[in-house]
């Protein structure tokens, strides 16, 4: 799955733009947790919104049970992002922070919701900033709690039928805990994607 | 000059009689904004609060939290955000519903944002809070609508037991279980005895009390883990996880016999009741569902043929069926 509105120049330029942004929100995350935190190279594709669930299974599936954070952003940019834990990775996490593991429940949610957020602004704030773009963002939310990964996106319906995802994983060393970040930008994004992105270019 | 309007002084004017309330923190937590909307809900004005320490002003705020809150948001130089539905509020102000609203302190959805200062460093905290109080009561109405909605859908309305479609999906999920981690499962089938002459002769209102007399008497006693329900007109089904065939035909003894003791009874008048039971064990090899309900089934059709008002096991139905 090539991301063909993305000439090879532009897609190479969003995949190190992506690398830069997540460089920052990975060493965000290593100054609140005070452990090396590591990412993998953004992997981007334009993906079958329908499909997502099914495709995750393919990186996720390791994890029988998953909890995952929805945030939206919009302005200049639109879309939403998702981070997914596996379920092994949240205790650990507690742990981390000095939250007790098996605190309430909700103390566990406010947790990951701290952490999606912190990935998500430093992610999105280093894109927006490279791209000359403005971009807000709406609270996070729980998307689902402990639920087997088909159960992901239950009860949603997609909205739009493709998006670019940006997808990358974050682990730390010497812990469990990993999560994976799911970036979509909606079909509305795509034309000052493109613009942003030659500008960048030419900026070079 | 003086009547014109500057925006600056619009913006002013705004947020302070916005109804959100809006602060701002220094580095060292003292209070240097604070607008009417919090002054309204706090009883404590402005000129009360701006320069003291938040925590003096209002100690009741969970300290530590709020401090790592603000910090990561310095350190980070990012906005962060807190909802009513894992910290139902940071300020226990009253609600706009004293009467109606059934809950302590206003909900609170609050948003934090770092305030640079010329170096590019944050110089102080800016915090919204959003009244969350009338969302909240609604979800929470929602979510006790869709458990009255859940628990109905896996109840037998006329006994209050489980009903038959949560015996299948309990029934799949026990035996995955089971199989997993090898672990003991029985099955247990139970059959009133002669119903029909009770409802041929009392008619089917008496039937229907000597069903819901059965159902309450035999699931009497059951742990937490097992599963009772009705599986369809006077035959009901426990799961019982972690139970071999000789403790399962010791629970359906107690069954029988509770049932066999404790008559029914009808506008006055006593009503005898028996069971028949049928016990079925997951053996080492996997199982369907089907065929588990089926082995039951058979053990029961063999209490049936054995008299009644007794308990059988899987083994001696196939010793039977053998002879």
């Amino acid at each position: 799955m090539n991301p063909e509105f993305l000439d090879a120049d532009q897609k190479d330029a969003l995949q190190e733009i992506s690398n830069i942004a997540m460089g920052t929100a990975a060493s965000g995350l290593a100054k609140v947790l005070e452990s090396f935190v590591r990412l993998s190279v953004p992997r981007i594709s334009i993906v079958e919104t329908s499909r997502v669930a099914e495709r995750l299974s393919t990186t996720l599936g390791q994890h029988s049970e998953v909890s995952a954070v929805r945030q939206a952003f919009y302005n200049q940019m639109e879309g939403e992002v998702i981070v997914v834990f596996g379920e092994e990775g949240c205790a650990d996490l507690a742990d981390l922070l000095d939250y007790e593991a098996d605190g309430p429940e909700a103390l566990k949610q406010e947790l990951l919701l701290d952490v999606s957020n912190i990935l998500v602004g430093a992610c999105m704030n280093g894109i927006a900033q490279q791209l000359q773009s403005q971009v807000s963002y709406s609270p996070p939310e729980i998307l689902c709690s402990a639920v087997p990964l088909d159960r992901l996106f239950a009860g949603h319906r997609p909205t739009c039928e493709q998006a670019l995802l940006i997808e990358i994983d974050f682990s730390l060393e010497a812990r469990s805990f990993s999560c994976n970040m799911l970036t979509f930008f909606a079909p509305e994004s795509f034309g000052t994607l493109r613009t942003s992105l030659a500008r960048f270019l030419e900026s070079l | 000059m003086s009547s014109e309007l500057n925006d600056s002084d619009l913006l002013h004017f705004a947020a302070n009689r916005i109804e959100v309330g809006i602060l701002a923190v220094d580095r060292k937590m003292r209070i240097v904004v604070w607008n009417r909307f919090l002054e309204a809900h706090s009883g404590r004005s402005a000129s009360e609060v701006v320069g003291r320490s938040l925590f003096d002003v209002f100690p009741e705020v969970p300290r530590p939290w709020l401090e790592r809150k603000v910090r990561s948001v310095t350190v980070l130089k990012n906005f962060s955000f807190t909802s009513w539905r894992q910290r139902p509020y940071l300020f226990k102000f009253r609600h706009h519903r004293p009467i109606t609203g059934g809950i302590d302190w206003m909900r609170q959805d609050c948003t934090f944002l770092p305030v640079m200062g010329g170096d590019g460093e944050v110089i102080a905290v800016c915090i919204t809070i959003l009244d969350a109080t009338e969302t909240c009561l609604y979800q929470t109405r929602l979510d006790a609508a869709l458990a009255v909605i859940a628990e109905q859908s896996v109840r037998d309305a006329l006994t209050g037991v489980y009903n038959r479609r949560k015996l299948a999906e309990q029934l799949a999920t026990e035996i995955g279980r089971a199989a997993r981690y090898r672990r003991s499962l029985s099955l247990l089938m139970l059959d009133i005895d002669h119903f029909k002459k009770v409802n041929d002769s009392l008619g089917h209102l008496a039937g229907d009390e000597v069903i819901r007399h059965v159902a309450t008497v035999a699931s009497k006693g059951l742990r937490e883990s097992d599963c009772f329900g009705r599986y369809g007109g006077e035959e009901f089904v426990a799961i019982l996880p972690e139970v071999d065939a000789a403790g399962a035909t010791v629970v359906a003894e107690r069954m029988r016999s509770a049932v066999a003791e404790a008559p029914a009874e009808f506008e006055g008048r006593s009503i005898a009741v028996t069971i028949s039971v049928g016990v079925a064990e997951v053996g080492p090899e996997p199982r369907t569902a089907e065929s588990l309900l089926g082995e039951a089934d058979e053990a029961l059709y063999l209490s049936k043929k054995k008299g009644r008002n007794r308990v059988s096991l899987r083994d001696s139905a196939r010793d039977a069926h053998r002879g």
